[in-house]
């Protein structure tokens, strides 16, 4: 389909633009490489810093910076420095899956029901709105205290309630989108409706689902900490999460056990929040001579 | 320097003189009782529902035959006196004269009679009258049980919230006493105070009854009970003087920051005949720890000192065996496994559990069967990595999934609070017996524990009226037990009584809630 590409272009910048409106940006620039860092502490910190985040290597309630220990140590006397270091992996990867999760339903219900219109949209939008109005928090809760709370049954219960917001957007683009002339001369060119959905009219679309899915990784990494502060973290998984709450009924006690956890999800989500803003403004094309 | 120490003297005696004039203080008649109840009890029927909820409102509502004083000796209450004869096989009870119901319907024995047959029938503790074959009223103030062995928990299991004397003209209407419309409205009780509403999930009030049995008692005019489930708005409500009383506290970190507070007095006294113990139960019949050599290795590897320091805050007691410490059967002479690492990994090594590449020897899962023991199945987890065992921590949905798992004997190990309810008989048989295990019953034997010569023991201890005896008799079991480690025991439930300084005569005593506060008074 050559020629259609040709007609796309109006709509899609080009690639270099949209990495030079994104690195021109301080905030996006300074986000990105905050998230980098916590990456690749992460996945690379456990191999310079082995203490196993379970063991229990020192007094419980050391306060930070007793002994070598950096950040202390929580109740059990394992250190603190080491669960954030190995937490940063799994509240990332919680965080990513269920973005992807409640990107892939609201994706898939969105662009069907902007798609079809009728009663497959009726249907459909119906069913967003059910999700929507949910409390999303007490909604999460109800699925993981049914299926246990492990990481697999958080990650699917966060998706699960958070997307809504992406199957509207999703529905609102494609409505906007599917009129325009470029589908119809795909249309008329032969491409059958998966064609047009997923080949001609995503793609197009692309734009503001990608910026509300990066948005949806930090809200996700602080639902996991909210499941884990009312005790609803798999037990047998560090994530920061998990730290907050494990420690919480201590809050007054030894107050670092669990604000510290809670800085580093400050400060990631914190900066996915920019990275969103800067690839906004760089994806947007009505932004572009900014 | 002579005149410091007059100064001193003085001030002395003055304080000396001043807490002697507290402690001896005529309790003041009047006032009311603010109490807070951490659980909204189904409803207020002792005779037909276990559980401290019901206790502390079903002991004001109902007297029982006797009361227990804070040394473990049984008190005349409803019963004057009583007599034990033909070796324990009767036991003749006789009833205070002039007592009468909430009604003004003299209390007969035909009523001690019918409230006894209605707790066997309908209490889930069924081993405290089992051998109680019927009860014969030669008149109306005397009651003779007939037992068809000696049965010493007899005594326990008639004081406290165990044995109300409920009104055979009320609930021997022929409607099941467990759904009954009286449970929770209009109760008919014969204790020191009368029900005057039961708003479900907000309040019990209860008042003074005038016609008490017991002359100018009880003191005060009315108890309001708060139901508030929320811990943070009980601490709040005492520490802001909204509640004056609020007993089975067990959260440490809320013990420790209510013991700052001037206004309130803190103590873990009244708690030993409720006995709660919280311990690491095996599975002994499947998986790695139907092994003892596993599970004396798990005991080993857990550091009791630990778990009492850091996730007890140091609240709570040691406890070695499955008799509460404060109970006069206790045994703390036993195998304690004390924490030793090496020697726990020596015993699996001996025992044929080679350490794999990864430097562990098997994995096991730990469930816990409340929110509270969590710390413990975490500190668990850590504990065993250091000799080789990888454990799982399984969450619960809620509790029925947790006893769902526990009962059908789906566990290795499982962290729990049991409690002993006074007598070993009703608390701590069920526990270890062999014909206790059965499935789909939780707190029933779960581990599957089986062992002849302890159920010989148990059966023996369970009829002994010699004291001195039957003390040597659970000696021995716990010994035994210990050896055998079918469950590993760690320290008591933290239970602490907290009171504003206002309120003269808490419950002390073994039962703590659970007894009459016909002698609670508030002072000023």
């Amino acid at each position: 389909m050559l020629e259609n590409e040709e007609m796309e272009e109006p709509i899609i910048k080009p690639v270099k633009e949209i990495f030079l409106t994104f690195f021109k940006s301080y905030s996006a620039v300074t986000g990105l490489i905050i998230l980098i860092g916590i990456a690749v502490m992460g996945f690379i910190g456990p191999l310079f810093y082995p203490t196993d985040p379970f063991d229990m290597v020192w007094m419980p309630f050391s306060p930070p910076g007793t002994d070598g220990f950096l950040l202390g140590t929580d109740y059990l006397g394992r250190d603190i420095l080491s669960q954030i270091i190995n937490g940063a992996r799994v509240s990332i990867a919680i965080g990513f899956s269920a973005a992807l999760v409640s990107c892939f339903i609201g994706v898939g219900i969105g662009s069907f029901a902007g798609f079809y219109g009728g009663w497959v949209e009726e249907t459909l939008m119906r069913l967003t709105e059910f999700f929507q109005v949910l409390p999303t928090l007490l909604f999460a809760m109800v699925i993981v205290a049914l299926f246990g709370s492990s990481v697999l049954s958080i990650t699917l219960a966060i998706g699960a309630v958070s997307w809504a917001s992406v199957a509207r957007i999703t529905r609102s683009e494609f409505l906007r989108i599917k009129e325009l002339d470029f589908v119809l001369a795909s249309r008329s060119s032969g491409s059958n409706n998966m064609a047009l959905i997923f080949k001609v009219i995503l793609p197009n679309a692309a734009a503001p689902i990608i910026v509300q899915s990066a948005l949806l990784v930090g809200a996700a990494i602080t639902f996991e900490a909210g499941l884990a502060f009312l005790g609803l973290s798999d037990p047998n998984v560090i994530s920061w999460g998990q730290v907050i709450g494990s420690n919480r009924i201590y809050i007054l006690d030894a107050t670092y056990t669990v604000t510290i956890p809670g800085i580093a999800i400050f400060i990631t989500v914190l900066a996915i929040s920019l990275v969103g803003d800067g690839l906004n403004d760089a994806l947007n094309p009505k932004l572009r001579s900014r | 320097m002579k005149k410091h120490f007059l100064k001193t003297l003085l001030l002395t005696a003055t304080l000396i003189f001043t807490s002697l004039g507290v402690s001896f203080a005529e309790p003041k008649k009047g006032g009311t009782l603010i109490a807070a109840v951490g659980n909204n009890p189904r409803h207020l029927n002792p005779a037909v529902q276990s559980g401290i909820v019901t206790g502390f409102p079903g002991a004001q509502l109902f007297a029982t035959p006797i009361r227990y004083d804070n040394n473990w000796e049984p008190q005349p209450y409803l019963a004057e006196s009583w007599e034990i004869s033909d070796g324990g096989k009767t036991v003749k009870l006789n009833l205070v004269k002039d007592a009468v119901f909430h009604d003004g319907v003299p209390i007969k024995s035909s009523d001690v009679k019918f409230s006894l047959e209605t707790i066997k029938k309908h209490h889930p503790f069924k081993t405290m009258f089992a051998p109680v074959v019927s009860v014969e009223t030669p008149d109306e103030h005397t009651a003779v049980l007939k037992l068809s062995s000696p049965h010493p928990a007899l005594m326990l299991a008639m004081s406290s919230q165990l044995m109300a004397i409920i009104p055979e003209h009320v609930y021997g209407d022929g409607q099941d006493p467990k759904t009954h419309p009286q449970n929770s409205e209009n109760v008919v009780g014969s204790g020191p105070f009368k029900l005057v509403e039961f708003k479900s999930g907000e309040h019990i009030i209860l008042e003074r009854f005038d016609d008490f049995f017991i002359d100018g008692r009880p003191y005060l005019d009315k108890m309001v009970l708060k139901i508030i489930r929320d811990p943070a708005t009980r601490t709040i409500g005492l520490e802001n003087g909204e509640i004056d009383f609020y007993a089975f506290e067990n959260v440490p970190t809320n013990i420790n920051r209510l013991k700052k507070n001037a206004n309130l007095n803190v103590t873990p006294d009244g708690y030993a005949a409720i006995g709660p113990i919280d311990w690491l139960a095996f599975n002994t019949k499947s998986g790695k720890t139907a092994d003892v050599n596993v599970r004396r290795a798990i005991a080993y590897a857990i550091d009791r000192n630990f778990i009492l320091k850091a996730i007890m805050l140091g609240v709570a007691d040691e406890a070695r065996t499955g008799i509460h410490p404060g109970s006069p059967y206790y045994e703390p002479d036993v195998e304690a496994y004390d924490i030793d690492i090496d020697k726990a990994n020596k015993i699996l090594d001996d025992a044929g559990y080679k350490k794999g590449s990864d430097g562990m020897r098997f994995g096991l899962n730990v469930d816990f069967g409340w929110p509270g023991l969590r710390p413990n199945a975490e500190y668990t987890k850590a504990a065993l990595k250091k000799i080789g065992i990888d454990v799982t921590v399984r969450q619960s949905a809620d509790f029925p999934t947790w006893a769902q798992t526990v009962s059908n004997h789906n566990f290795d190990l499982t962290w729990d609070t049991v409690f002993n309810w006074g007598d070993p008989v009703i608390g701590v048989h069920r526990t270890y017996q062999t014909s206790n295990i059965k499935k789909g019953v939780i707190w029933s034997n779960t581990q599957q524990y089986s062992n002849p010569k302890v159920d010989a023991i148990m059966e023996k201890a369970g009829v002994e009226n010699n004291m001195d005896k039957r003390k040597a008799l659970y000696s021995e079991l716990q010994k035994m037990l210990a050896n055998d480690l079918p469950v590993y025991w760690t320290n008591t439930l933290p239970y602490h009584t907290i009171y504003s300084n206002k309120v003269g005569n808490p419950p002390m005593g073994i039962w703590a809630t659970s007894s009459p506060m016909d002698m609670t008074y508030i002072k000023e």
